[in-house]
């Protein structure tokens, strides 16, 4: 029996050349967009925890709030100086850019918080594995690095950035400019810097008549696949920088951010305007950077 | 103590289950026959001949740190036994080099280089294979960022660029070229036939012969367009081999066999001095490899080396 088995994947022709990952890889037939909150001025940055429950900023009012993975949505900070570019830390503290005060902040489960930089203007942002954190500025047009030693440098100029995120093992940045089709990316040399800047993720899809992508948040998922906000819908990209297909986004309003959650981290959640939607999908992100990979210890 | 007895059932269960194999073993032969059984095989012109001359290939890592900085890539670079200094040279640049270059692969470029060169059949041609590149993680267990996609499927004169002010520069520091570019010729398979038209159709002050193998003229960066914009854009100087199956891929990025044909037509249709090989091949270098001598002759036909 084993030798027909053999047999027969052998007529099969091997692949010669690079694996594709269209849309069937990631979709469930049937689980479509779930509202999970709604009412809310404009909503971006949704970040996970380590039990997959899902954090997000109400940018005009100033609030944070927090998701669980059963769906009880509750107030988690107010007076936020309109925070942005929300993430978890290895630490298992929230990071967030609090745009009105210039500052980039650690909140505390108890939601209060410690500056951790001030006198930045930060849009977006990414926590790294070692502490450090990659922003965007956009008001600046630069990207801003600050290091685990609290010191910051500019690493990036001459591009309009917006949302940010890393390759999972840390080693490679990628930045959106909405008003762009493509996506940079950097390889992250060993002291922060960045280098060999690349418009690897290429062409975004754009809708009829618009030259604007919008492209806006980004995450990224276990295989590698990239997700990235758009005005055309949350377009996914394979890790050779190939679109492989675009998921029709919740509401015909602006889709702003996504991320990963749930006790699998196999629910996405995404901000479009005034409402959150979550939806179940096959693959699996990470809540942040130097989280284990081992699931076993997350799927009670 | 290993020897169990087996109930009836399962005496039955293992002739259903070995009628059943039988029937899909059957049913993938027979429907997978065109594409996996090719029918391609190599001839004379792909082995090697013990009176042919037999050039020369050296291996090399290509560090580019003008239009594609940071990459690096595995490149060759064949010279016939038949160069000579004195006399400018064609130039063949082959994508996914390696597969190429192989003195046991599909295609065997630097034997059929030999053995056409020897004949007369194609003019003394240097062949320079260049892998795609890759950019290295900064440190251990960094994945590298692959640059295949990037640089073959993209639809810009980037990797024309590339050619010409990294790879050209040096070659004719090293070599005598003609720097007609009708002597220069471009080929590649599937993202690297795509590839080499894109080079041709940017540049074809530079480049005006190309061969693609299973060429990706689908939606894999936004290629698909290529025979629109034939149809409507004034006719270039460009010689084109085309090479196809009815077995290529049909996937999300399109059909490899409908976009082939769309760009045969879209060639024909204005009038390109091309040609279109369709048949029942797979995506797979097997068809366009057991053909390349033929495709060489035509692609040559007109261009012989001088003599001194």
């Amino acid at each position: 029996m084993r030798t027909l088995i053999g047999v027969t994947v052998l007529l099969f022709a091997q692949p010669v050349f690079a694996q594709d990952m269209p849309l069937t890889q990631v979709l469930i037939e049937k689980e479509p967009w779930q509202l999970v909150g709604e009412g809310f001025r404009f909503v971006e940055s949704p970040a996970s925890d380590k039990e997959g429950n899902i954090y997000f900023s109400d940018v005009p009012d100033s609030k944070i709030y927090k998701i669980t993975p059963q769906g009880s949505l509750s107030l988690f900070a107010r007076e936020t100086g309109e925070t942005t570019g929300l993430m978890f830390g290895k630490d298992g503290k929230l990071y967030g850019c609090r745009h009105k005060e210039r500052s980039i902040v650690a909140y505390n489960l108890d939601a209060t918080f410690q500056v951790v930089a001030d006198n930045v203007t930060a849009h977006d942002l990414v926590v790294t594995s070692d502490g450090g954190i990659y922003f965007s500025d956009p008001s600046h047009k630069r990207i801003g690095y600050l290091s685990p030693q609290r010191s910051v440098a500019v690493v990036a100029k001459n591009l309009h950035p917006n949302g940010i995120t890393l390759w999972h093992d840390g080693g490679t940045l990628v930045v959106t400019e909405r008003d762009h089709p493509y996506l940079w990316t950097f390889r992250v040399e060993k002291d922060g810097r960045l280098s060999y800047r690349e418009k690897y993720y290429l062409p975004l899809t754009l809708t009829s008549g618009s030259h604007l992508p919008g492209s806006d948040g980004m995450t990224m998922d276990r295989d590698g696949r990239l997700y990235v906000t758009s005005t055309a819908g949350l377009q996914m990209f394979d890790p050779t920088g190939r679109q492989g297909g675009v998921i029709v986004k919740p509401q015909q309003k602006h889709l702003s951010d996504i991320a990963f959650g749930g006790p699998q981290f196999n629910m996405m959640y995404v901000t479009c305007s005034d409402k959150v939607y979550r939806r179940k999908v096959k693959p699996q992100g990470i809540p942040f950077y130097g989280f284990s990979h081992d699931l076993s210890t997350n799927s009670k | 103590m290993y020897k169990t007895s087996r109930p009836c059932h399962s005496r039955t269960s293992y002739w259903v289950l070995w009628v059943v194999t039988c029937c899909v073993l059957l049913f993938t032969i027979s429907y997978t026959t065109p594409a996996q059984a090719e029918e391609y095989h190599l001839g004379p012109d792909s082995m090697r001949h013990n009176d042919v001359p037999k050039g020369t290939v050296t291996r090399g890592i290509w560090r580019s740190q003008k239009i594609f900085p940071g990459t690096e890539r595995d490149y060759w670079i064949y010279v016939p036994a038949q160069y000579q200094d004195s006399i400018p040279a064609c130039l063949m640049i082959f994508q996914d080099g390696s597969s190429y270059v192989r003195e046991d692969g599909d295609v065997r470029a630097p034997t059929v280089f030999d053995n056409l060169i020897h004949q007369g059949a194609m003019p003394v041609t240097i062949g320079v294979f260049l892998n795609p590149g890759v950019i290295p993680g900064s440190a251990p267990g960094k994945q590298p960022r692959k640059n295949r996609s990037f640089e073959y499927d993209t639809l810009s004169d980037q990797y024309a660029r590339f050619l010409i002010e990294e790879v050209l520069v040096k070659l004719n520091k090293m070599y005598t070229l003609s720097d007609s570019p009708d002597h220069r010729a471009i080929c590649g398979a599937s993202s690297g036939g795509i590839c080499a038209w894109t080079v041709a159709w940017e540049r074809p002050d530079q480049f005006q012969k190309v061969v693609s193998h299973v060429g990706s003229f689908t939606n894999i960066r936004g290629g698909h367009v290529y025979p629109a914009l034939i149809r409507k854009t004034e006719r270039k100087p460009l010689r084109v081999f085309l090479q196809d199956g009815k077995n290529d891929l049909d996937n999300l990025h399109g059909s490899w066999p409908l976009a082939n044909q769309q760009m045969a037509a879209a060639l024909s249709f204005m009038k390109y001095d091309y040609r279109f090989v369709f048949g029942n091949g797979g995506h797979n270098y097997i068809h366009g490899g057991a053909i390349f001598p033929e495709t060489l002759r035509w692609l040559w036909r007109d261009v012989r080396t001088p003599s001194k």
